[in-house]
C-alpha cells in the first residue's frame, strides 16, 4: 500500500494555502514539506529541514526568489533549492553540492498536488474539468486513510447548504485515494470529489473540491454546512481510530548531501556538463545582444550573484560569460555578450551564428567572484559591459534589502545593457555616461573617497579601468579584502619561458615543468585533470594551495596581499621563482 | 513611564510589550526572577501582587495585574483611535470580550504546556496538549472563515484587536509546549499577520516573518 502511495500524486495543500511571502508547512506519508509560492508564481515543495542544522524551513522568511533558514541564515534559491548564501562564511560561495531535495508541484482544481516519486500527472477528474468549482475546507484527521475514504464513502450532504435537507448521494467512483459523491434532490444535483491526503500512518488531510459554486450568500452557507459535516464526520472516525491498532509513524528517508570533494576526472580539458537552448536572444544595447539559455532536461543548477559559465561555441572555441540574473529569478541562465572590436572569433560567433533555438553547451556555474551579503553598504562598480555580474548582484541586494549602489559607467545611453533591470533597479542606480579616462579617474577618485569599516567594493570592467581602480582604492587606503575585482581577461603580460618542478603532495608525484609549458598543462599530461576555465589567468577557477616554495603570480584574479602571501597559485598562468613547488593536489 | 514586572521569557508579558510596542508607549521592564528563581512567588513579590503571578503595571502609581487586563487598560488609555479595544461597537466589543475569554482557555492549555515544558511548572501535559488542539481547531476554523469573508482578524472588523493580541502569543509559542501547529493552515497565516503589525516586536522563540505584499500604486489590484 505505501509503496504505491509513493507512486501517486496527492493534494498536499490548496492555492490559498499560499499568500504572498508565506512558507507553509505541510506533511505527506510521513514527510514535513516546506511549501512557498515564489515571486514568479512558481510553486515549491521541499523536504522542511535545513541542510546546516535540520531547523524547519517552514519557520523560515522569503524574500520572494529565496528563502532563508531562521537559525543561522542559510539561503535557498527558488525553484532549484540549491544554496546561494552562508552569512558565517559571508567571502565564500557555497559548493554547489549544497542543494535541498525537492518534490515536484503541479496546480489543479485549486489544489497543489506533489509526491514522493509520483508517475505521470496528477489525476483528471471529469467532473471537475472546465467547471466553477469550490474548494471546500480541508479538514485534519487523527485517523488513517483508509477509515477516512470508509466513511466518506456515507457522506452525506445537502444541495443548498440547509443542514436539514440532507439529499441522496451516490457514489461516481472511488479510486485510490480520491471518490466522487453526487447528491440529487428536487432535480439539482451537485458533486463532490474528496481527495484524502495520506499525512502520516494515523493522519490525514479530507480535501474537498465541489464541481459547482454557489453564489452570494449560498456560497457561504454551503461551505459552512460542509465544514460542519466534515467535521462531525471526522469525530466519529477519531472515536473509530482510538479502538483501532496503534500504527507506528511513517519514516521517510533523508538523503544525505554528497561532500564536495575536488573533481578528479581524467583529463578531457574543460568540461561542458550541461545542454540548454538559446530560448532569447536580443538586442540590448549598442553592440551587445542579449541571450536567454534554458535547460534541455534537468532544471539548471543554482547559480550565485558573480557565477559565471563557459559557453562552448559551435566553432570550438570556449568563452566565459557571467550570468546576469539574480538567483531564484527564473530556471534560465541571462548572458550579456559585447561584440568584441578584436574578437578572436568568440562574441561574434554568439552574435551572428548563434540564433534562437539553438543548442549549446556549458559549464556548470562557477562562482569565483561572490557577493558578501554582510556588508553595510556594497558599492558596484560597472564598466561599459562588465556590468552583467554586477547585475545579478545589484538585483541580489535589492532583493535581500540591502543599502547598495550600481555605479555603471558607459559610453551613451545606447550603450547601456538590459535598460529594463536598470529601470527596475531606479534609484540606486548611478550612471556616468561618456566620460574620458581622465573624468573617469576623478568620478572614481570621489567614489572612494574615504574608505568605511564593512563597506565594500566589486568592480568588473575593462582592464584599464580595473588598474585604475586598484590604484586609487590603494592611495585612498581601502584594505585589499574590501575590494573585489573580475577581470575579462588577463592584463599582464604572461612569461612562460621558465621551469621548476612541481610536487604534487596528496598525489605523492613529483613533476618537471618545462619553459613554454604551463603547470595546467602539466599535471594533464600525467592525468590529473583540474578544473580551468579561462586558461589565462582572469577566472581564478584553477587555483591550488601552496604549500612550499615561492610563487611567480602572472594572474590578475589574486590580489596584492594574496599575491605576496604565497598561499595559493593560478596553474594556467603562474609559475614559480623558487627551483620546486609543493601544492596541495 | 509605565512600569512593568517583567520576565523575557513570559507569555503573558510579552502580550503588554507586544501591546505597549504597536501603540507606542515607552516603558520600563522590572525584570523578575521567574526561572529558577520563583521570584513571582517571594513574599516580597506578593506585597505587589498577592496572587503571585506576573506582568503586573505600575502607571504612575495606578497599580494593575492579570495580562488580559492590563490590555484591556492599555488600549482604553493609550490607543486614540478606539480601534484596539473598540467600546463604541457593541458588536465588535462583545467580540472582543468573547475571544479574550478564549485566551484564557489558549493560555491554560497551550500556554502552561510551555511552562511546563520550560519552565518547571507542574500541570497535566497531556490534558493541556489536548485542550489547546480543541481550542485551534475552533479558532482554525473560525479564521478560516474569516478569510474567506476577506477579513483577517479574530473579530468581525477590519482592524486587529486587542484579542489578537492576546491569543497570538499563546498560538505562536505553542510548539515549545509540544502542541504542533501543522494541522491548522488558517492560524499559521493568521500569526503571519499580526507578525506585520506596524510596531511588532518578537520575543525569544519568536521570528520575524516575509514582507506583506506590497500596495499597487498603479490603480490595478497587485493580484
Amino acid at each position: 500500500m505505501t509503496e504505491s502511495l509513493m507512486n501517486l500524486w496527492h493534494p498536499i495543500a490548496s492555492a490559498e494555502d499560499l499568500p504572498y511571502r508565506h512558507i507553509f508547512q505541510g506533511q505527506l506519508l510521513g514527510r514535513e514539506l516546506a511549501v512557498w509560492r515564489a515571486d514568479d508564481d512558481f510553486v515549491n515543495v521541499w523536504e522542511n529541514r535545513c541542510l546546516h542544522r535540520g531547523t524547519r524551513l517552514s519557520i523560515g522568511r522569503s524574500d520572494g526568489l529565496e528563502l532563508r533558514c531562521q537559525y543561522h541564515g542559510w539561503r535557498y534559491a527558488n525553484r532549484s533549492a540549491g544554496c546561494t548564501y552562508i552569512p558565517a562564511h559571508p567571502a565564500d560561495a557555497p559548493a554547489r553540492t549544497i542543494c535541498n531535495r525537492t518534490f515536484p508541484s503541479v496546480e489543479r482544481y485549486g489544489l497543489i498536488w506533489s509526491g514522493e516519486e509520483p508517475t505521470g500527472e496528477p489525476p483528471e477528474i471529469a467532473a471537475l474539468e472546465n467547471a466553477e468549482t469550490l474548494l471546500l475546507r480541508n479538514i485534519a484527521v487523527n485517523a488513517p486513510l483508509n477509515l477516512v475514504l470508509g466513511h466518506l464513502a456515507n457522506y452525506r450532504f445537502s444541495i443548498t447548504g440547509d443542514p436539514d435537507n440532507l439529499a441522496t448521494t451516490s457514489m461516481d467512483y472511488q479510486d485510490g485515494c480520491s471518490l466522487s459523491l453526487t447528491a440529487t434532490c428536487d432535480g439539482k444535483k451537485s458533486t463532490v470529489v474528496f481527495f484524502v491526503q495520506p499525512v502520516d500512518s494515523n493522519r490525514s488531510v479530507i480535501r474537498g473540491v465541489l464541481s459547482n459554486s454557489p453564489e452570494g450568500a449560498e456560497r457561504l452557507l454551503t461551505l459552512r454546512h460542509h465544514s460542519a459535516e466534515l467535521s462531525r464526520l471526522r469525530d466519529i472516525v477519531e472515536l473509530e481510530a482510538l479502538d483501532g491498532p496503534s500504527l507506528e509513524p511513517m519514516v521517510a528517508t533523508i538523503e544525505q548531501v554528497p561532500i564536495a570533494l575536488p573533481e578528479i576526472t581524467t583529463p578531457s580539458g574543460r568540461k561542458a556538463a550541461l545542454r540548454v537552448q538559446v530560448l532569447r536572444k536580443w538586442a540590448t544595447a549598442e553592440g551587445v545582444v542579449g541571450l536567454e539559455l534554458e535547460s534541455i532536461g534537468e532544471p539548471l543548477p543554482t547559480h550565485q550573484p558573480g557565477a559565471h559559465i563557459d559557453v562552448h561555441l559551435p566553432n570550438g572555441l570556449v568563452r566565459q560569460y557571467s550570468l546576469t540574473n539574480a538567483p531564484g529569478e527564473g530556471s534560465l541562465y541571462r548572458l550579456g555578450v559585447k561584440l568584441e572590436a578584436d574578437s578572436r572569433g568568440g562574441s561574434a560567433c554568439l552574435h551572428e551564428t548563434v540564433k534562437e533555438g539553438d543548442v549549446l553547451a556549458i559549464s556548470e556555474p562557477r562562482n569565483n567572484f561572490p557577493l558578501r551579503r554582510d556588508a553595510v553598504k556594497t558599492i558596484l562598480i560597472a564598466g561599459g559591459i562588465g556590468v552583467t555580474p554586477l547585475l545579478s548582484m545589484a538585483q541580489t541586494l535589492r532583493n535581500n534589502k540591502l543599502d547598495y549602489e550600481l555605479h555603471y559607467f558607459a559610453q551613451t545611453d545606447g550603450h547601456l545593457a538590459f535598460p529594463e533591470v536598470l529601470h527596475e533597479l531606479g534609484e540606486a542606480v548611478v550612471l556616468h555616461l561618456g566620460l574620458s579616462p581622465d573624468e573617469t579617474s576623478q568620478a572614481l577618485t570621489a567614489l572612494l573617497a574615504g574608505p568605511q569599516p564593512a563597506m565594500h567594493i566589486y568592480v568588473c570592467g575593462p582592464g584599464p579601468m580595473l588598474e585604475a581602480t586598484r590604484r586609487i582604492a590603494s592611495e585612498a587606503d581601502w584594505p585589499d579584502e574590501a575590494i573585489h575585482f573580475e577581470y575579462f581577461k588577463n592584463t599582464i603580460e604572461v612569461d612562460s619561458s621558465s621551469s621548476f618542478e612541481v610536487s604534487l603532495a596528496r598525489s605523492a608525484l613529483t613533476l618537471e615543468v618545462p619553459s613554454g609549458k604551463t603547470i595546467l598543462e602539466v599535471l594533464r599530461d600525467n592525468g590529473i585533470a583540474l578544473m580551468s576555465s579561462c586558461e589565462q589567468g582572469a577566472c581564478g577557477t584553477c587555483e591550488v594551495t601552496v604549500i612550499e616554495g615561492e610563487p611567480e603570480h602572472q594572474d590578475v584574479y589574486l590580489n596584492d596581499s594574496e599575491k605576496l602571501a604565497g598561499q595559493r597559485i593560478m596553474t594556467c598562468v603562474s609559475r614559480a621563482k623558487s627551483p620546486r613547488l609543493v601544492l596541495d593536489i | 513611564m509605565i512600569k512593568i514586572y517583567d520576565y523575557i521569557l513570559s507569555v503573558n508579558c510579552y502580550k503588554q510589550r507586544l501591546m505597549m510596542s504597536i501603540l507606542d508607549v515607552p516603558f520600563e521592564s522590572i525584570p523578575i526572577d521567574f526561572y529558577p528563581g520563583w521570584e513571582h512567588k517571594s513574599e516580597e513579590f506578593k506585597k505587589i501582587n498577592p496572587l503571585g503571578h506576573i506582568p503586573v503595571i505600575d502607571d504612575d502609581g495606578f497599580m494593575l495585574r492579570d495580562a488580559h487586563a492590563i490590555l484591556i487598560y492599555l488600549a482604553s488609555k493609550y490607543d486614540p483611535t478606539g480601534l484596539w479595544y473598540p467600546t463604541n461597537n457593541p458588536e465588535l466589543i462583545g467580540e472582543t470580550a468573547q475571544w479574550m475569554l478564549f485566551a484564557e482557555g489558549t493560555t491554560n492549555t497551550a500556554s502552561a504546556a510551555r511552562l511546563h515544558v520550560n519552565l518547571g511548572y507542574e500541570f497535566d501535559i497531556e490534558a493541556c496538549r489536548a485542550g489547546a488542539h480543541r481550542l485551534f481547531r475552533v479558532l482554525e476554523e473560525h479564521l478560516w472563515f474569516r478569510e474567506q469573508e476577506n477579513l483577517g482578524w479574530v473579530c468581525s472588523g477590519e482592524q486587529p484587536t486587542i484579542a489578537d493580541i492576546a491569543i497570538f502569543p499563546d498560538v505562536i509559542l505553542s510548539e515549545e509546549g509540544g502542541v504542533a501547529r501543522i494541522d491548522y493552515p488558517a492560524l499559521r497565516r493568521w500569526t503571519d499577520r499580526v507578525k506585520r503589525i506596524p510596531g511588532f516586536v518578537p520575543m525569544p522563540g519568536i521570528f520575524p516573518v516575509g514582507d506583506a505584499r506590497p500596495i499597487s500604486h498603479e490603480g490595478e489590484a497587485n493580484a
